[in-house]
């Protein structure tokens, strides 16, 4: 596992104080909604908010985009990757 | 100040220039709706006195089936989602499915041409059964509510003469169409007042945010899980001055809340208070800590009888005029809440019956008596302490209160919105009644705060004699005696066990004396994070001594006596 990937894990547990689940369980390529962690819509609100205040990143307005960085752990990180590459 | 139009007249008094909504950063017309509703017209087969179920992300695309099923003489059913279980559940009341339902055929989902046929539009009855909403009851049983026709105008009505905003003021909304406040308050007033509305909703605040920038000036009708969660990093200055006024809904905001989100928004928080059944009913706006009561809405009246408490009004049914709430009266048209007389509680803003998910929960056959609540950490959450039968107990041993509660939860999943699902469990072995054999919700509570966990999950306490106690403890993974002892293989050290033993001995057996020492003390074996052990004390009063053993299947874990001063 990566460093940044084992961050953001850590980072979502810590945010949601999630109690049934540790950093090594979440598979990095399973959903993060709905189907595999189980996280809903106020979540999305809670992690989104996390990301902007641990790596700085806001979000666009295009829901649909912000669906797709949310979609997996892999998917977060690539978000991180990308933001710290251009800034 | 421009007037309402009645949505029964809609369709026959707006002006085909007008603009309506913006879809896509592009302006829809009245003219282009009614094309849309007279090609629909054409397309489905509708017939006097039916009901369509109608589910659309976007707004005016919803508004166009239902202004077509309303022509035609049918009722909308307005369902919360469009997921398979709501589709099964609405299919022997509903003759068929507009929108986006992936489950049926055939789909009614778009038109891509338009009628060039002469409208001709025919004015709605007041009686006429215009939508059905649903909620769920006491019992967690989604129920029906019917809305006429002069129900949703004389509701508008009442919300303009309170609040009457300027027409010029863009509708960005954080709340869908399908439950009755975005439904009311987004959509169908925005549409009465001639007020422009985005099509679709927002998620995030970045959206409210960057949509916000692109005008001068909005009205933005939100709730408290997405005002509490503003992101206030943004720059919210930059919108100073065009947020007309938010308003939310669905639960009280917290005070603190309110005056974070007036804050970042430079406008009035103002919330409605109401439910599906009675629509909106009151409002406030906590500006001060000393205005936290409600004020009735124009043309509503409370009063309390024998049944509890009514509100009365035109827009109100005569079946749903008895308040769920518990009322305290301030003046003729004031009032405080506290809480609800039955047990449907709210999460995040959506409604839960605790009584439901405890018979969903009961009916699993390891569960012999479950308890539902919420709890409030980051977000609300609701929590299930639940008492293991044998069966249960068992599968705890072979897998662990990780695999049960994964697995509960699961089977929860067809019955309950993602929201709703539990987030946190605690298996005991019997709930813990007090000594009134009564279950305090504070003993609730404690069960679910995560301080530092210093003790055991107690399980059960059992008094054998008057000198012996035995108490089984189940020992979380979380203790912060495990953090560094070991590393790798995390084991209970023995200064703890003693330590609980001791605090235990105290707890039952009333000794005040200091520790002096410890005597034959022996650790055979080690207790590891997330078993069950016995905790055996036997108290010699005359001698001050503590006898402890801590057993488990497993055998003899540790043993010794404490003695006291």
């Amino acid at each position: 596992m990566t460093n940044l990937k084992l961050e953001l894990k850590n980072m979502i547990i810590d945010t949601l104080e999630l109690e049934d689940i540790s950093a090594d369980e979440i598979i990095d390529s399973e959903p993060l909604f709905v189907d595999g962690l189980g996280l809903d819509s106020i979540d999305a609100l809670e992690i989104g908010l996390a990301l902007q205040k641990k790596y700085g990143i806001k979000l666009k307005a295009d829901a649909k985009e912000t669906h797709a960085h949310f979609a997996s752990i892999n998917a977060l990180a690539a978000l991180v990757e990308s933001y710290k590459e251009t800034n | 100040m421009k007037k309402l139009t009645p949505l029964s007249r809609w369709l026959l008094d707006v002006a085909g220039d007008q603009p309506i909504a913006i879809m896509n950063e592009t302006i829809i017309t009245k003219e282009q709706i009614s094309e849309k509703v007279a090609m629909w017209q054409t397309i489905l087969p509708l017939s006097s006195g039916q009901k369509w179920a109608v589910y659309h992300s976007d707004a005016i695309e919803f508004f166009t089936l239902i202004l077509a099923l309303w022509q035609s003489d049918c009722t909308a059913c307005v369902p919360g989602d469009n997921c398979t279980a709501t589709v099964e559940r609405l299919k022997t009341s509903v003759t068929g499915f507009l929108g986006e339902f992936e489950q049926v055929s055939p789909q009614y989902k778009h038109i891509e041409q338009v009628t060039n046929q002469p409208f001709s539009w025919v004015e709605i009855e007041r009686s006429f059964p215009a939508i059905e909403v649903y909620t769920s009851g006491s019992t967690g049983e989604p129920k029906p509510i019917k809305k006429s026709m002069a129900q949703i105008d004389d509701e508008l009505c009442s919300i303009e003469e309170l609040w009457s905003f300027s027409e010029r003021s863009i509708v960005l909304s954080t709340v869908t169409h399908q439950h009755l406040f975005g439904l009311t308050f987004r959509l169908f007033w925005s549409l009465a007042k001639g007020r422009l509305l985005l099509t679709k909703h927002s998620a995030f605040s970045e959206d409210i945010y960057h949509l916000a920038s692109q005008y001068d000036q909005f009205i933005l009708i939100s709730t408290p899980a997405h005002l509490k969660r503003l992101n206030h990093q943004l720059d919210w200055s930059n919108l100073q001055g065009k947020c007309e006024a938010t308003i939310s809904s669905a639960a009280p905001l917290q005070y603190e809340d309110s005056l974070y989100a007036a804050k970042l928004l430079h406008a009035p928080i103002l919330e409605i208070y109401g439910s599906s059944e009675t629509g909106a009913v009151a409002w406030r706006n906590q500006a001060k800590v000393e205005t936290d009561y409600w004020t009735l809405l124009p043309n509503i009246t409370l009063d309390e009888t024998d049944k509890g408490f009514i509100v009365k009004g035109p827009h109100i049914a005569a079946e749903h005029q008895t308040l769920s709430d518990n009322i305290e009266c301030l003046s003729a048209n004031s009032f405080r809440l506290h809480g609800r007389t039955d047990r449907i509680v709210k999460v995040e803003g959506k409604r839960l019956s605790l009584s439901k998910m405890e018979k969903c929960l009961e009916q699993s056959t390891w569960i012999t008596l479950a308890r539902a609540l919420v709890v409030t950490k980051k977000r609300e959450e609701v929590a299930i302490v639940a008492e293991l039968n044998d069966k249960g107990r068992e599968l705890v041993q072979q897998h662990s209160q990780k695999w049960l509660a994964a697995q509960l939860k699961e089977s929860l999943k067809t019955s309950f919105e993602l929201v709703l699902l539990p987030r946190r469990w605690r298996f005991v072995n019997t709930l813990p009644y007090n000594q009134q054999g009564k279950l305090p919700m504070e003993s609730l509570q404690a069960l679910f705060e995560t301080t530092e966990v210093k003790w055991p999950q107690e399980l059960a306490r059992t008094h054998i004699d008057d000198n012996t106690w035995r108490f089984s403890f189940y020992v979380p993974k979380e203790l912060i005696y495990f953090d560094g002892h070991f590393e790798a293989n995390p084991i209970l050290p023995g200064i703890a066990q003693t330590h609980w033993a001791q605090h235990y001995g105290r707890e039952v057996f009333a000794f005040e004396g200091r520790f002096n020492r410890l005597e034959a003390v022996k650790f055979q074996s080690v207790i590891f994070p997330d078993s069950e052990v016995t905790l055996e004390l036997e108290y010699n009063p005359f001698k001050g001594k503590l006898t402890f053993q801590y057993i488990s299947k497993k055998g003899v874990h540790s043993s010794g006596r404490i003695c006291f001063e």
